[in-house]
């Protein structure tokens, strides 16, 4: 008798209504609160800043010596700054290479005289099951070209070998050295890193390197004869 | 009609009103903290007279001092960051540009389709802000929608038979490009990409953006929960191309430097 009578009770008109309502309420409230921290209180903190500072334009400080002398002084350090920092930018020729869509931008006396495709570092993280493990980037920053040769020979680094599952030779192997494959000239900018040719140009334009800079033949033909050793190459 | 009665219990009761106290202190705290971000970045950068700057203050509320001046922090500012040999970001907001540069040289150049200013940055008048501009500023964290580095790790396979050559990258992977840098210097730079090429882009966007008002409603609560008041961070909104937002996020440093003119 009162189970049926609580029955009752739990399928009146307005406790269903209650119940169906209730989570759509509790929905309500937390979406209320969420909006009031994460955007009302934002907004409601850039009203409470004032409005922009007033300027003047007074006669009376323009006459001022000591206020046209510090705005002489203002004047002078502008010049001088900008003049500093336009030296930065050499007149002599540098490369300007981009990792993020594999570009390059040669420059002679601050002019654009060459840009294409080349490829840099694939991003790839080689590991051996020993633990040993290579990172195959493009470093980025300013760099300085340390070395130019023609007909330049590749030296297999371990991680060449190990790459391909073979055994990795002693240091000075024959199987170590490849011809032909780095195209007829190479720029080094340290640290085992070089601006060389390519066999695989389909990947030009692709990040697919282990970190040297790859360009087409005549690409590289040009960078190679523009550039000196000590020419500046920017990569980001 | 009867209101059904529900049994609610003293304690809670009491729910809604600590809710709602919590809720007023949260807001007092939070409309506290832009004005005391003012009020410090004048006391650390505000005018000074000294042997440089012989003239009364009333120097700072002239147009053409602090169009100068504005102009001279943003080349100190530049040149300082030229001496760090890393890349840097130059914001010029007038210009609607932002650069890259490596040692003072601009590697790559961009033009700010749109952009949002915060009040505080806004006040191109402002000395003190103008000051603090004059020394580059320092990312101190970075969100962001893609990787900075996409690393991708291979298993060296154990012999020739393991082998596989690797696959070419696929270049039409597409992820919307957004990031966020979070300077030292309190200022909060959002870059986001401009168009939209995928229907969902907005949307993810907007997530993007709400996963990171996450982030800062947490840290601000957890100061106001200690009784501190939560620290007020200007903002620069910059809506611009995907791939220069891509090569920005990519190129800049973690702890890179930026330069600024409003």
């Amino acid at each position: 008798m009162e189970n049926e009578k609580l029955n009752n009770e739990d399928l009146s008109p307005v406790r269903v209504r209650y119940k169906i309502l209730r989570p759509a309420l509790i929905a309500a409230i937390a979406i209320s609160v969420l909006i009031f921290f994460l955007y009302l209180v934002p907004f409601f903190q850039t009203l409470t800043l004032s409005g922009t500072t007033k300027t003047i334009n007074s006669f009376t400080l323009k006459k001022d010596p000591a206020y046209r002398r510090q705005i002489n002084l203002l004047k002078r350090d502008i010049q001088l700054l900008s003049s500093r920092y336009g030296r930065y930018t050499s007149g002599q020729a540098y490369l300007v290479i981009n990792t993020t869509d594999n570009l390059f931008y040669l420059y002679r006396n601050r002019k654009l005289v060459r840009e294409g495709h080349c490829s840099t570092g694939s991003f790839k993280l080689l590991k051996t099951e020993e633990g040993r493990s290579w990172i195959f980037k493009t470093p980025k920053g300013k760099f300085t070209i340390l070395g130019k040769t023609t007909n330049p020979s590749w030296k297999k680094p371990d991680w060449a070998f190990i790459e391909e599952g073979l055994p990795v030779p002693s240091a000075d192997h024959h199987s170590r050295f490849e011809y032909g494959v780095l195209g007829e000239y190479a720029l080094s900018l340290g640290d085992g890193y070089l601006i060389h040719g390519t066999i695989y140009k389909r990947f030009l334009g692709m990040p697919v390197t282990h970190g040297c800079v790859r360009m087409n033949d005549e690409d590289l033909e040009a960078v190679f004869y523009t550039l000196n050793i000590g020419s500046k190459v920017y990569i980001f | 009609m009867t209101i059904p009665d529900v049994p609610i219990s003293d304690r809670k009761r009491y729910i809604p009103v600590f809710a709602g106290a919590f809720l007023l202190y949260y807001m007092i705290m939070m409309l506290i903290s832009p004005v005391r971000t003012i009020n410090s970045l004048d006391r650390e950068y505000g005018f000074r007279q000294n042997e440089k700057n012989i003239i009364n203050d009333s120097i700072v509320t002239d147009s053409t001092y602090l169009s100068l001046y504005r102009e001279r922090a943003f080349l100190q500012a530049r040149i300082d960051m030229a001496a760090s040999d890393s890349l840097c970001l130059s914001l010029n907001l007038p210009d609607s540009s932002a650069n890259l540069d490596i040692v003072g040289v601009t590697v790559n150049s961009t033009k700010i389709s749109g952009m949002k200013v915060s009040k505080i940055l806004k006040d191109r008048q402002s000395y003190a802000i103008t000051s603090m501009l004059s020394k580059p500023l320092t990312i101190e964290n970075a969100f962001s929608s893609i990787p900075r580095e996409p690393l991708m790790i291979k298993m060296a396979p154990r012999d020739t038979s393991e082998y596989k050559p690797d696959i070419i990258p696929d270049t039409a992977d597409y992820e919307p490009v957004n990031f966020i840098l979070e300077l030292k210097e309190g200022i909060v730079i959002y870059f986001y990409q401009d168009e939209r090429l995928n229907p969902f882009d907005g949307l993810r966007c907007f997530f993007f953006d709400l996963g990171y008002r996450f982030v800062r409603t947490w840290r601000d609560l957890k100061n106001v929960v200690i009784l501190k008041v939560p620290e007020y961070n200007p903002y620069i909104k910059i809506r611009l191309p995907r791939e220069d937002a891509k090569i920005l996020y990519r190129a800049l440093p973690e702890k890179g430097q930026v330069a600024l003119l409003r």
